[in-house]
């Protein structure tokens, strides 16, 4: 009951409140900023000199203020809002009308979802083994050999890193695909050809994604078990004659993982606002880019739609780690 | 430091392996070795696998130039924005006519002719081709086209709503291949809403659209046309459509005009970034893509079977009808005094400017249509001699001659700096760098602004008539490769050079921006396109209507200058008034507006938009390049249906 009241339920109105918070913020600023959604339509239907009768215009942006839903006050709008998504209704997309948005989400989060919650695990898992084993291990070659590496790769900027694995293995090796989700022509199906196609695509963008997220993650075990391992706890179980195994796993690298599933869970509720620079390298569907066009083309609704996914997931992921914590650090279920 | 300095030595000497290493593989096929994992492929063999389930020597890959496909299901493009250069508009749908900006004609697709007005503008009779199949193999008919506009009336969802709605009393079909509008006002100019000038008005297929209950949210897929192609199938992530070659593909107007499309099937891709189309042209998985300079530079340099519009400098497609240049906002002070505008043109030195944008590559012009074919013709040439006797006042009696027909001369000794082949010859100097601009005075522009109550300051900075600093912010897209992003920086430059604060503000906004009057000075073009064929100007005058000027903070109907004159108003009446087919009317008009333009100058047209076409050789040739321009050469356009039949396969 102590627990329900002092820690369950004041954070359930906590992530209730950032919910509600995130979703007027994300109502607002869209419409503060300049960008108008029913210019940037008129805009793309006149492009490369494409004829919009000049005569006509005013009654085409009346005609497209309705079908928008743009009529009324601020206030109006802002009550429609959460009228629809009360009732699960996201809107229709304005610059892809009349698509609703959750189709266009739903379209893109497969591909976002595959790729990014495949990296995020496998980088965190892989940087963390490698991070925590090197971080105990200093003074082995081969721990400085790694360190070295990561050094390397650590200060590369995405993108030329991104490119660089582009170039080798999709243009001078060309073992891999150098664009898109799927091959020309392939139609999806549940078919190992179909899967296998798709899988060939997700390499280089994951690849990528775990190379550069690993060694980040490497790179904080490494320190935090260096710090674990200079704590009097494992000097005296060293001196206790403790066996070096369970000192490493038991007592080093567990202590040293609780900052890192704090990271992992806000890297996995991160996950939905899409890899923008991997997409746009790897000419990749996905959440990213679906986000930047609808911020570029004041597409509210679809803006609003994919911020929602992200501000759910996020605050979601940091209730889960919130409530998950205490049995990881009993300091915490003492308190 | 050392920490610092490792990194980036060793990342610089991996791309300069990379880069290295890349060179070899693209330029292999003439020797004889095949370059690990190219699709290259002799008939006999199948697919290869970056094709999916196409043969790649029947198969001819584009760049799609609007980007990943926001709506890859739906081809309802009567309704918003459908990506409709994804092969709609090129492949799967015949308008009524084509312009075909390269060979200066209209091409009758649906119809059988020119539309034929009655005296009064209010009635307008289009004849229809006969023989014309949907690609189902239903007959194209006139109830189609009946059904098309009464349907677009019926429906405020549909783009072209409010234009029928308000021009239209009543359409009907007298017999199968011929339609009648009866307007509800005189318009002289109403049949270009299905005149194909990358878009126009399309034609429902009636036996589909009559069974649908809400036709504005009915996504028409699969999709029926009366072009050569229809669809094969499409990457519901959108980045690719593929459109297969009709089995009747002879009754499309393109077969019936110009026979058999040659590639079976036509792929429309899309890239999320420049490289990634270099590298797919390099490796020959991409026949056609438009690049920027640099990256046309890049193409050129790397694959040996690529090719540009030109084969030698310039290289660029330059005889696109659209003007480029620079826009101001005339309700702004002090951009709402000619005087002003015109300072500041005569504060440009074109060579500079023209280098900075476009390295010289692109063909000026002084007025307010491209040097373009038929507009070099109608308009260019005759006006030489006005220009020429053009006079600026400068205040005190003085006077000054702006025009400089010396200017190209000027950019060709230019180009032959940078280390091109310039012939000597007048007629190609005209040809590539135009037939004259303005001078560089920036004495007169002083004289000009100092009459309108400008001064310096200690440090030589201008400032305005209040005394106030001037600050000139130019606003243009962010994408550093459009040709409204080079004008502005080019803009800036100039007139940094002469002593202005201006600043080039790159915007993602900038539709939103200067459709609202919201900016000083833009990197717009400074006056909308001209059809591309044909002498009639009313679609570039008739944006500068009064009408149209909204106050700003309202999106505006007509061009973002908002600049308008009663005796602009009085040329688009008369232009109106005009048939568009009386050619002699329409250009003496069209002269009087091109001449106000200038007098007025609400924006500078400094050179015609230059496209940067790399074609790669390798599974198809003849393509349409400067040497032999039989259709415009761009795979985005309308017309690029009426390529397909001239296209070879190389037979690889």
């Amino acid at each position: 009951m102590v627990f329900l009241r002092r820690y369950l339920i004041p954070r359930l109105i906590q992530y209730v409140l950032v919910i509600v918070f995130g979703v007027t913020v994300v109502f607002l600023i869209p419409r503060l900023a300049p960008t108008d959604p029913i210019a940037s339509t008129i805009a793309q239907i006149r492009s490369q000199g494409s004829y919009l009768d000049p005569a006509t215009v005013d009654q085409f942006i009346e005609d497209l203020t309705e079908l928008y839903g743009l009529r009324g006050s601020l206030w109006e709008q802002y009550i429609a809002l959460w009228m629809r998504l009360l009732r699960g209704d996201l809107g229709v997309s304005f610059f892809q009308f009349p698509t609703p948005v959750i189709v266009l989400i739903g379209r893109a989060l497969p591909w976002t979802v595959g790729l990014l919650l495949t990296t995020t695990v496998l980088g965190w898992l892989i940087g963390n083994i490698l991070g925590g084993l090197a971080g105990y291990f200093s003074r082995h070659k081969w721990s400085q050999a790694l360190d070295i590496l990561a050094m390397l790769i650590r200060p590369l900027p995405y993108y030329i890193l991104a490119l660089a694995l582009l170039l080798l293995l999709g243009y001078v090796v060309r073992w891999f695909p150098i664009a898109g989700g799927t091959s020309i022509g392939m139609r999806p199906s549940w078919t190992w050809t179909f899967i296998w196609d798709v899988l060939r695509h997700s390499f280089l963008p994951a690849l990528s994604l775990v190379i550069l997220g690993g060694t980040l993650w490497f790179q904080t075990m490494k320190l935090v078990v260096q710090n674990v391992n200079a704590e009097d706890f494992v000097q005296y179980a060293k001196l206790g004659g403790v066996e070096e195994g369970k000192i490493v796993f038991r007592y080093v690298i567990r202590n040293a993982l609780l900052p890192q599933v704090t990271g992992l869970g806000l890297a996995l509720g991160q996950i939905f606002s899409g890899a923008l620079i991997t997409e746009i390298v790897f000419s990749y569907p996905g959440l990213g880019m679906l986000l930047y066009n609808a911020v570029i083309t004041g597409d509210y609704n679809l803006i609003m739609g994919i911020t929602l996914f992200s501000i759910v997931a996020i605050t979601t992921a940091i209730l889960i780690i919130d409530l998950v914590y205490p049995l990881f650090d009993p300091r915490v279920r003492y308190r | 430091m050392r920490g610092k300095v490792l990194p980036v030595m060793s990342l610089l000497a991996a791309l300069s392996l990379l880069v290295s290493c890349g060179r070899g593989p693209t330029v292999t096929p003439a020797a004889g070795v095949t370059p690990p994992g190219t699709p290259l492929v002799s008939p006999a063999t199948p697919a290869p696998d970056v094709l999916g389930v196409l043969p790649r020597e029947e198969t001819l890959i584009v760049a799609q130039l609007t980007g990943r496909v926001g709506t890859p299901d739906d081809f309802n493009e009567w309704v918003g924005w459908k990506w409709r250069d994804r092969g709609m508009q090129q492949l799967m749908n015949e308008p009524l006519w084509s312009v075909d900006f390269a060979t200066g004609k209209i091409i009758n697709g649906l119809a059988a002719g020119d539309p034929i007005y009655s005296e009064d503008f209010k009635k307008v009779t289009i004849p229809l081709r006969k023989g014309v199949a949907w690609s189902d193999g239903v007959p194209f008919t006139a109830a189609d086209v009946v059904f098309t506009v009464e349907t677009l009336i019926k429906h405020e969802g549909f783009n072209a709503h409010a234009f029928f709605a308000e021009n239209v009393e009543r359409v009907y079909a007298p017999d199968d291949y011929t339609v009648v509008f009866e307007l509800k006002q005189p318009n002289s100019r109403f049949h270009t809403t299905f005149l194909d000038r990358w878009g126009s008005t399309w034609i429902m297929p009636k036996h589909i659209f009559e069974k649908v209950e809400d036709p504005v949210k009915f996504k028409f897929n699969p999709p029926v046309g009366t072009g050569p192609y229809k669809l094969h199938s499409y990457d519901p992530a959108g980045y690719w459509t593929v459109w297969e070659r009709r089995e009747d593909w002879d009754k499309s107007p393109t077969g019936i005009l110009f026979g058999e499309p040659k590639p079976k099937y036509i792929v429309f891709q899309a890239f999320a970034n420049e490289g990634a189309k270099i590298l797919a042209q390099l490796t020959h998985q991409l026949d056609a893509v438009d690049l920027s300079a640099e990256g046309l530079k890049a193409a050129l340099a790397q694959g040996r079977t690529n090719r540009a519009y030109q084969k030698t400098f310039p290289w660029v497609v330059n005889n696109d009808p659209c003007i480029t240049g620079i826009t101001f906002n005339t309700a702004k002070p002090p951009y709402d005094n000619p005087e002003v505008r015109w300072a500041l043109l005569l504060a440009i030195d074109i060579v500079e400017y023209e280098a900075q944008a476009v390295d010289g590559m692109a063909t000026l012009s002084p007025i307010h249509v491209p040097s373009l074919g038929p507009y070099i013709d109608y308009y260019i040439k005759p006006m030489q001699e006005w220009l020429k006797e053009f006079t600026l006042d400068l205040g005190n009696g003085e006077t000054f001659k702006p025009y400089d027909p010396e200017a190209p001369r000027r950019l060709a000794e230019y180009a032959k700096s940078r280390g091109y082949a310039i012939p000597d010859d007048p007629a190609f100097i005209s040809r590539a760098f135009g037939f004259g601009w303005y001078k560089y005075a920036p004495d007169v522009a002083e004289k000009l602004l100092i009459k309108n109550g400008f001064s310096r300051d200690a440090e030589g900075k201008w400032r305005l008539p209040d005394g106030k600093p001037w600050r000139i912010e130019v606003i243009s897209r962010s994408d550093m490769s459009h040709l409204e992003f080079k004008n502005a920086a080019a803009a800036v430059q100039q007139w940094k050079k002469f002593g202005i604060d201006a600043v080039h503000v790159p915007s993602d906004n900038v539709s939103a921006l200067t459709q609202n009057g919201e900016y000083d000075v833009s990197g717009n073009w400074p006056a909308f396109e001209p059809w591309g064929a044909g002498p009639d100007l009313y679609r570039v005058l008739d944006p500068f209507n009064s009408a149209y000027v909204r106050p700003i903070g309202q999106l505006t109907q007509g061009h973002t200058s908002r600049w308008s004159s009663p005796e602009m108003d009085d040329v688009i009446k008369r232009l109106r008034e005009t048939d568009p087919t009386k050619t002699e009317q329409v250009v003496a008009i069209g002269l009087e507006g091109l001449k106000i333009l200038v007098r007025e100058m609400p924006g500078i047209p400094t050179f015609g938009y230059i496209g940067f076409i790399s074609w790669d050789e390798h599974y198809w040739t003849n393509w349409p390049g400067a040497e032999n321009p039989y259709t415009q050469p761009y795979t985005h356009w309308g017309p690029f249906k009426y390529m397909t039949p001239f296209l070879q396969p190389t037979g690889r």
